[in-house]
């Protein structure tokens, strides 16, 4: 299969702060995922991961450098255009699910499509497709509290694959699930990176499931250390 | 999202209703209370009125010399002119206790200005010597206290046949009028107007306005220059839209002399004001409380692609859905306040189309207030703020 470039981020810049308080949260970092992967990006509290997410998501501008998404450059672009760019583009599973608890299930899951501007009924016929997919065919009408966190996570891939984006940006998707789910969801985020077109990108701590990422991209002090395919050669220490 | 949220769309619909239902009753009230003003218009008909030059509204006698009454049945236009008393007097009742009395003296040929509606008794029986005419509140206000053989004491309303003093001067009810009530309070005793005189102990000057009926052809308004133009008095018309603004209405006059004139509309004004800013308040922290509790939800749909306009637009939706519950609820508890209080009489209660009007358009006022203070917290939460865990 051929592999073009989903993600680059070139010499990007990040610093929050002025003065004394300065931090620099990315330093000339350089970062590529392609089509068809599944890429994590690792290393510890504070090296930049979360920031180099928000910035491939269009949610953070960067000072400096060039981001550019499946060809789209995204620095230099309006707010309202990167609005615009993460409605068609993007798909968003968070850490904490972050499921609209008095909405229910397929509520939750048609917001991207709403977002987009379909029809309800539209929207409603696509989330009640995608949850039989991800398997909560029943649980459309519940609310998400009433879910175990596999499945609720289960309910936030759904919604952000609803629209079909081609970039899926997972933020530690398994942190708050025990070991067999984490395991489940990661085989299931795994599956949903192969489709030609799309491209995956995960930030986690969860050393137990960088055995489904095709590369890891370790992180430290704002910069890519290093990338590798095999989890084993990473830093023992960090592991 | 607010609706999938009881306790804060009950928290935030008790807030909305409970300012509307103040709003809307107060408001209500106060046209009430000011609607009686002008209740001497109402219940002595006529098309005009004739006063004093000097006069400002219709509880406002200054006595004329009763010559006036042919001066102004001289003017052309003029079908017939009748002399009218109004008084305050003290009637002392068959138990020794007094009570404060608004007196009407009206014309005994024509009976020009006698109550619309007696519900006991007749008119005619006023020409029999020392009679009277009593209102039904009056009758029971007026009425003798009796103690029941439980010990309990009740009053037992007056009825024709019953008798009272004005100034030692005896007088008997021969009938019982329905009338509409008035600011001033005391009970309408009806009365001939030479009669009226006689209770008032022979005043020099007795004729507290004219009432005056217009040939065909002329109108209140044109007759009202007439008289002007012609004797030097005032006179008006008796129209009781207070909307309309003609400046001849002596009702209208009344009411606004009362609006200029007393604390009633600070009174009420403050009432609705309160209404209005303990809505804001609710509604406001509600609101603001709703949208913050949901601020990682609003970031995360922020992140996913909604514009600022998406995002206002459900805060709105949702803002303005709430209002109208919250507009309904109020006006329609006002309404079966109202409802309670028409039926005992007191206080007035006087629900103009206006009033709803109004009082929907501050309950949204409200809401887009509490919109906009929500939109102004989801406009500056920022996106990337979802993968901060």
């Amino acid at each position: 299969m051929t592999q073009t470039i989903a993600v680059a981020a070139r010499q990007v810049d990040i610093s929050f702060g002025s003065e004394e308080a300065k931090v620099i949260a990315l330093n000339h970092t350089n970062f590529s995922a392609h089509t068809g992967e599944l890429i994590m990006l690792v290393g510890p509290s504070g090296c930049g991961k979360t920031t180099l997410l928000s910035v491939i998501a269009g949610t953070l501008t960067p000072q400096s450098g060039e981001i550019e998404v499946f060809g789209q450059r995204l620095d230099g672009l309006s707010q309202e255009e990167l609005t615009t760019f993460r409605r068609k583009n993007l798909g968003f599973v968070f850490q904490s699910f972050n499921l609209i608890p008095t909405l229910s299930v397929v509520e939750n899951v048609m917001i991207p499509l709403l977002i987009q501007g379909a029809s309800h009924a539209v929207a409603k016929k696509k989330a009640t497709e995608i949850l039989e997919k991800v398997g909560l065919k029943g649980r459309e009408e519940g609310k998400p509290n009433a879910l175990s966190g596999g499945q609720q996570q289960r309910v936030a891939i759904a919604r952000a694959l609803v629209h079909e984006p081609p970039l899926l940006i997972c933020d530690e998707p398994t942190s708050a699930l025990d070991k067999d789910t984490g395991a489940q969801i990661m085989e299931m985020i795994r599956e949903l990176s192969r489709a030609p077109n799309r491209c995956v990108v995960v930030v986690t701590h969860d050393f137990r499931i960088f055995k489904y990422a095709d590369r890891i991209a370790e992180m430290e002090d704002g910069k890519i250390k290093r990338v590798v395919d095999d989890p084993r050669t990473l830093d023992p220490t960090y592991l | 999202m607010l609706f999938g949220d009881t306790a804060k769309l009950a928290m935030l619909l008790c807030g909305l209703a409970f300012s509307a239902l103040l709003m809307a009753q107060q408001t209500s009230v106060f046209f009430g209370i000011m609607s009686w003003t002008y209740t001497p218009v109402v219940n002595i008909r006529a098309h005009v009125w004739v006063s004093d030059p000097m006069v400002e509204q219709a509880n406002d006698a200054k006595p004329m010399r009763d010559t006036e009454l042919g001066r102004v049945r001289s003017v052309d236009g003029v079908a017939w002119a009748a002399p009218l008393h109004t008084s305050f007097l003290q009637a002392r009742m068959v138990d020794g206790n007094f009570k404060l009395i608004t007196m009407v003296g009206i014309d005994a040929d024509t009976f020009a200005g006698a109550p619309a509606q007696l519900s006991q008794g007749q008119i005619d029986d006023l020409r029999l010597p020392n009679t009277v005419i009593v209102d039904e509140w009056g009758a029971q206000l007026m009425g003798r206290q009796v103690k029941g053989p439980d010990g309990k004491i009740t009053t037992v309303a007056l009825k024709p046949g019953d008798v009272f003093e004005i100034n030692d001067i005896e007088a008997r009810i021969v009938g019982i009028c329905k009338v509409r009530r008035a600011f001033t309070g005391g009970p309408f005793v009806y009365t001939t107007y030479d009669r009226a005189k006689s209770y008032t102990l022979g005043a020099r000057r007795t004729l507290s306005f004219m009432l005056v009926e217009p040939v065909a052809g002329v109108t209140p308004t044109e007759l009202c220059q007439r008289i002007e133009n012609e004797t030097g008095l005032k006179a008006w018309t008796t129209d009781t839209v207070i909307w309309d603004w003609t400046d001849r209405s002596l009702a209208r006059a009344t009411f606004w002399w009362f609006w200029k004139n007393t604390g009633i509309p600070f009174s009420f004004g403050t009432a609705v004001a309160l209404g209005l800013f303990v809505g804001i308040a609710i509604s406001g922290q509600t609101f603001y409380s709703f949208v913050l509790e949901n601020l990682k939800y609003f970031a995360a749909i922020k992140a996913m692609g909604a514009s600022m306009r998406v995002l206002a637009a459900m805060l709105f939706v949702q803002a303005i859905t709430a209002g109208l519950i919250g507009f309904g609820l109020g006006a329609g508890m006002a309404q079966a306040i109202g409802r309670v209080m028409i039926e005992k009489g007191m206080p007035p209660f006087v629900m103009f189309p206006q009033i709803l009007i109004a009082t929907l358009v501050l309950t949204m006022g409200i809401s887009f207030v509490s919109a906009i203070i929500g939109i102004v917290k989801v406009s500056r939460v920022d996106a990337a703020t979802v993968f901060r865990g």
